[in-house]
């Protein structure tokens, strides 16, 4: 196993972590098996992200790309907030070994999650998708 | 020369036998090069010592190893767990994990050394535990490749290394104990079979077997060696006698080749069971038992507190490690196998703790998906 730098620094000194008071939205992905669980919270001005923070459990690559993906995300717009896709989550953290390649899904799915919960007024905050870590 | 370590792993058959005192200076000399290493590349872990005033120096006695600052089990669950790492990052090899009942999973990282240790460590437990050297496992659980970092997973595949043939028969959360039997008579006179699991898994081998009325004689050095405990996801307990003599009713194994198995994710100790059902502490570590109304107490032998677990293995983290499993030492001394020691007594969980294991997870999820595929509608 081997960690990118920004995976490194993230982990070591993560950005933006804890619950946000009054977010105007949440968003929760998660894997019923592995465990690894991102929450994001944000606070969005005319459809711009103006904060955003996580609290994640998990593998060090996950924890991490909470962090990174916080940090990517402060002052977009949610239309390029939805672009962000695995691709991109694997540009913004360095790169994955194989056994890390699951955070991209969590990254991508929790950031998707994020935009559609704020678009149709769901704040669920448990929903989110699932799937496998391999 | 000095003696590390990897040395009293690598011979692990004379140092569990070593008159006691003798093994405990070694231990001391042993926790003393680990706990240096930690005090002295772990800034977290510095203070919890330094304001219990203990440094590596303190350690002047076997007595003094209760003076250890202890991590709880639970910090591992905690996303700023990178405190906890003495070494840097990059070095990090394998990151194993364990879900409970709560959902959040506990992670422990091992750096290279430590994996290195902990594999040849595991290795020399199965050998001389067990003298498997061959034959055919089957796994009751899923594979690695399924699971990669599932604790109890990882440990059962140490055991593959030195068998001939083995099958995992949990794929994709759904077990068929037909495929077990079919399994055991397809090996029948050409490998020894063995059986590894949790108990509920196997336990549900053995239902299937009560049923459908399948009587088999498994061979005379066959095992069952069980690991992930005896307590169901729903809270119910699997009675260890009733399980023994199934597996002799329907396996024809006999009772002291049913084994089982205790540890955690998060420390490398493998307390393993001898022909006598006594689980042996690893001779290289050491359990303290703690008042569960006072975690500095450490109580004595036969009496029942909370599990703590110290590690001279772990490079990668301070592996002291308070537990939230309780049990005593059954037993300190001579074993009637030979073997020189302590013996352990896994309990219960602590009041409040949840049910946290991979067995657990494993278990819940096959539940949830039978229970989905019986709800199904039926499509016409």
């Amino acid at each position: 196993m081997s960690f990118s730098p920004q995976i490194i620094e993230h982990f070591s000194n993560p950005q933006n972590v804890g619950e946000l008071d009054n977010p105007d939205v949440t968003a929760f992905v998660g894997n019923p098996v592995c465990g690894d669980q991102i929450h994001l919270y944000a606070h969005i001005v005319d459809d711009q992200i103006t904060k955003c923070t996580f609290l994640a459990y998990g593998c060090t690559a996950s924890l991490a790309t909470a962090s990174i993906l916080t940090s990517a995300i402060c002052g977009l717009h949610l239309d390029a907030v939805a672009l962000i896709d695995e691709a991109k989550v694997i540009e913004l953290a360095g790169g994955f070994t194989p056994s890390q390649r699951h955070c991209a899904t969590l990254g991508q799915d929790v950031l998707r999650s994020l935009v559609h919960n704020y678009r149709t007024g769901s704040n669920d905050g448990l929903s989110g998708s699932l799937q496998t870590c391999q | 020369m000095e003696l590390t370590i990897e040395a009293v792993i690598g011979n692990m058959h004379w140092f569990s036998r070593l008159p006691q005192d003798e093994q405990n200076q070694i231990k001391l000399h042993l926790f003393r090069q680990n706990f240096a290493f930690h005090y002295q590349s772990n800034p977290f872990y510095r203070a919890q010592c330094e304001a219990k005033g203990i440094q590596p120096e303190s350690l002047v006695s076997f007595d003094n190893l209760r003076h250890i600052p202890l991590i709880p089990v639970r910090s591992f669950k905690q996303p700023n767990a990178h405190v906890l790492v003495s070494v840097p990052l990059n070095t990090i090899d394998l990151e194993i994990r364990s879900t409970g009942t709560g959902g959040i999973p506990s992670v422990a990282r091992r750096d290279v050394l430590t994996t290195t240790r902990a594999s040849i460590a595991l290795t020399a437990l199965y050998r001389e535990f067990f003298g498997i050297s061959n034959g055919a496992g089957l796994f009751l659980c899923p594979s690695t490749a399924e699971t990669p970092e599932m604790g109890m997973v990882k440990v059962f595949n140490l055991f593959c290394g030195i068998l001939d043939d083995r099958t995992y028969l949990v794929k994709d959360y759904s077990f068929h104990a037909e495929e077990a039997i079919e399994y055991l008579r397809q090996w029948e006179n050409k490998q020894t079979r063995h059986i590894f699991g949790p108990p509920f898994l196997i336990n549900r081998l053995l239902r299937y077997m009560e049923l459908e009325e399948i009587h088999l004689k498994l061979d005379p050095t066959s095992y069952v060696i069980t690991l992930g405990g005896w307590k169901r996801y729903n809270g119910e307990n699997i009675g260890r006698e009733a399980f023994d003599e199934k597996i002799q009713t329907y396996l024809g194994i006999r009772p002291e080749n049913i084994r089982d198995m205790y540890g955690m994710i998060e420390s490398n100790m493998l307390a393993i069971e001898c022909e006598h059902h006594r689980k042996h502490v690893p001779p290289w570590c050491h359990v303290s038992i703690r008042d569960v109304s006072d975690f500095n107490i450490e109580l004595p032998v036969r009496k029942t507190g909370a599990i703590a677990i110290l590690d001279p293995l772990s490079n990668s983290y301070p592996s002291y490690i308070l537990s939230e499993d309780v049990g005593e030492i059954e037993h300190d001394g001579e074993c009637p196998c030979g073997r020189v020691g302590q013996v352990i007594s896994f309990r219960r969980r602590l009041q409040g703790a949840e049910l946290g294991c991979c067995a657990v997870s494993i278990e819940k999820f096959i539940e949830t998906q039978e229970a989905i595929e019986e709800c199904k509608l039926p499509t016409t």
